[in-house]
């Protein structure tokens, strides 16, 4: 005899959800937002000097967004990124290395150097770099306390840029070599160890076994940094470099149009920020090799098993050519 | 089945401290080549801090440590100590395996570059020389299928035999197992402990710091028994297992037989 009890449950459940009524109430608020956002920057239109234009001034947009003086604009702000980057990596490399030295006098220094440069504004850096000039003239560069072998004037030598650069690259370093040293010490121990037992140096170690896997630690927050940086380098606009804020500010001074013109750069700042996002995301998959047993798929690939994934199932359907198993 | 020949290495009380902790009070010991001696004791008793001393990878604070009859990261000149360079210190190291408990395999490299990477470096040979020699290493661990994998792709004791291979592609002359199955599951000891056999058979000089009773009865040549950072007993395997002759052996004998 079979009872309610032997009868066995059907393989896929077949249940009502629970209703959650808060969830769509929200969801409804959401898009009403949406469409209200929507329609004042697109549609809606507002009159301005007599007459009707768009609140937004698309128009104003679109006729200087790839203008010559914009994109000037746009790669003095990525060569003053790069440049200022490159430095402060370098700086963060070296001071976390002396800061992990046995010797008391390097790692003071370099926790000297971090001091300062974390405690201070980098807007204030930026503008005491810009006036060096008044501090040091004359640059030298020679045997210390003894004969000068090179004279420079500092006014012609350190350009707005020049400052700009050395300022962000110097406060930057500052943050880099925590970044460097969390990198460092969150490789194990053991690691250096059995470099060391086979007879590799300090330095062997260092750069073959414990920085490729700290590599791993240090990547994301140096594409946070990077981008940190591409919109800090909007303060040398403050010591008139013409960078994509100056280049903006120097058009609106002129024709007063200062929202679009400041949409312009936004939109300028949004597109490298997310090309450096896709970056920062292949490096990070590059140095995952060995930490994960499998390497997260690329968007490319995802794309291709989502497509994949559809025609298989389209030939499952009813109707369709049987697959063989 | 063992070659007996000179010193391989020679500790002459050797005393090694952290701080106020004495690990190591004074260690008198002989390694012949070919010898195959385990390192037996309670934790704490100092038998993995001797064999990193023996390598370099602790300093001695006194007595005199000599591995082939050289000082081990000393030279003496005139009845001083020099130390030794980074640069000889690391010369010396690459003549000396050493196999850790918990392997210690570069995760960022695969299998074939773990074990090609220092031969490579350290001892300037060219790629397709060690890689030939790699490949038979690893063959002979029996992982041949397991080259271009990562370690996180393999098992704990298959880990552990990459390492045995990584040491052995130095081609060193001595070497050291830092209890090397501890961090193993019991299924996957065998495996290891067979290849340490085949090495002890091929005549290599090997060093033991181990809990496995078993290997050390069969393979050893020599047990020693360490305590409170001295040597308490020294013998034949067979006869310190079955007769020992201090309390304190006895006490941890009857503790892990």
């Amino acid at each position: 005899m079979t009872t309610e009890a032997d009868a066995r449950p059907e393989a896929s459940m077949t249940a009502v959800p629970v209703r959650h009524p808060g969830r769509w109430l929200a969801a409804v608020v959401v898009l009403v937002l949406v469409a209200m956002f929507v329609h004042t920057v697109t549609v809606s239109k507002v009159t301005r000097g007599g007459k009707s234009v768009h609140r937004y001034e698309w128009e104003v947009i679109r006729s200087y967004f790839l203008s010559r003086q914009v994109f000037d604009g746009l790669v003095v702000t990525l060569e003053l990124t790069v440049l200022a980057m490159v430095i402060g990596i370098t700086l963060g490399i070296v001071v976390a290395v002396l800061r992990l030295s046995p010797n008391p006098l390097l790692s003071t220094a370099s926790w000297l150097y971090i001091w300062f440069f974390r405690g201070t504004p980098v807007y204030v850096q930026l503008l005491f770099w810009y006036q060096i000039g008044y501090l040091y003239p004359r640059l030298t560069l020679g045997v210390p306390f003894g004969p000068a072998l090179l004279h420079l004037n500092a006014n012609t030598f350190i350009t707005s840029f020049v400052a700009a650069m050395i300022g962000l690259g110097l406060n930057e370093g500052a943050y880099m070599a925590e970044i460097v040293r969390a990198g460092i010490i969150s490789v194990d121990e053991g690691q250096t160890e059995a470099a060391q037992a086979l007879g590799m140096s300090r330095l062997q170690a260092m750069r073959r076994v414990v920085l490729p896997q700290a590599m791993r630690v240090i990547v994301p927050p140096t594409g946070n940094e990077t981008i940190s940086m591409l919109k800090t380098s909007s303060l040398a606009a403050t010591i008139s470099v013409a960078e994509l804020t100056f280049s903006v500010q120097t058009i609106y001074a002129r024709t007063y149009r200062v929202i679009p013109m400041l949409m312009v750069a936004s939109f300028w700042y949004l597109i490298v920020t997310s090309v450096l996002t896709v970056g920062q995301y292949y490096i990070e998959r590059y140095f995952a090799r060995g930490a994960v047993r499998q390497l997260p798929l690329t968007p490319l690939q995802k794309v291709r098993g989502q497509v994949a994934r559809i025609v298989m199932t389209r030939r499952d359907l009813p109707g369709a050519p049987a697959r063989r198993r | 089945m063992t070659v007996v020949g000179d010193a391989m290495v020679r500790a002459v009380s050797v005393r090694k401290s952290y701080g106020f902790f004495e690990a190591l009070r004074g260690i008198d010991l002989e390694v012949t080549t070919g010898e195959v001696l385990c390192l037996i004791g309670p934790s704490g008793s100092g038998k993995s801090t001797f064999l990193r001393c023996i390598n370099h990878l602790e300093k001695i604070d006194g007595g005199r440590l000599e591995v082939a009859g050289q000082l081990v990261g000393y030279r003496e000149h005139n009845g001083r100590m020099y130390e030794l360079r980074d640069r000889e210190v690391c010369a010396k190291r690459a003549e000396i395996g050493m196999v850790f408990q918990r392997f210690n395999l570069f995760p960022h490299m695969t299998v074939m570059d773990n074990v090609t990477l220092a031969p490579v470096m350290v001892k300037g040979e060219s790629r397709a020389a060690v890689g030939d020699r790699a490949r038979a290493l690893l063959a002979r661990v029996g992982l041949a299928d397991k080259v271009d994998n990562y370690p996180n792709q393999l098992s704990g004791g298959q880990q552990q035999r990459v390492a045995i291979a990584r040491a052995l592609a130095m081609q060193p002359k001595l070497m050291l197992f830092d209890e090397p199955t501890s961090a193993l599951d019991p299924e996957l000891v065998g495996d290891v402990l067979d290849v340490m056999r085949g090495l002890a058979e091929d005549g290599m000089t090997m060093v033991v710091v181990t809990h496995e009773m078993g290997f050390a009865r069969e393979v050893g040549d020599t047990l020693v028994f360490m305590d409170a950072g001295m040597v308490v007993e020294t013998g034949k395997p067979r006869e310190v297992l079955a007769n020992p002759r201090s309390e304190r052996t006895k006490a941890f004998l009857a503790k892990v037989l």
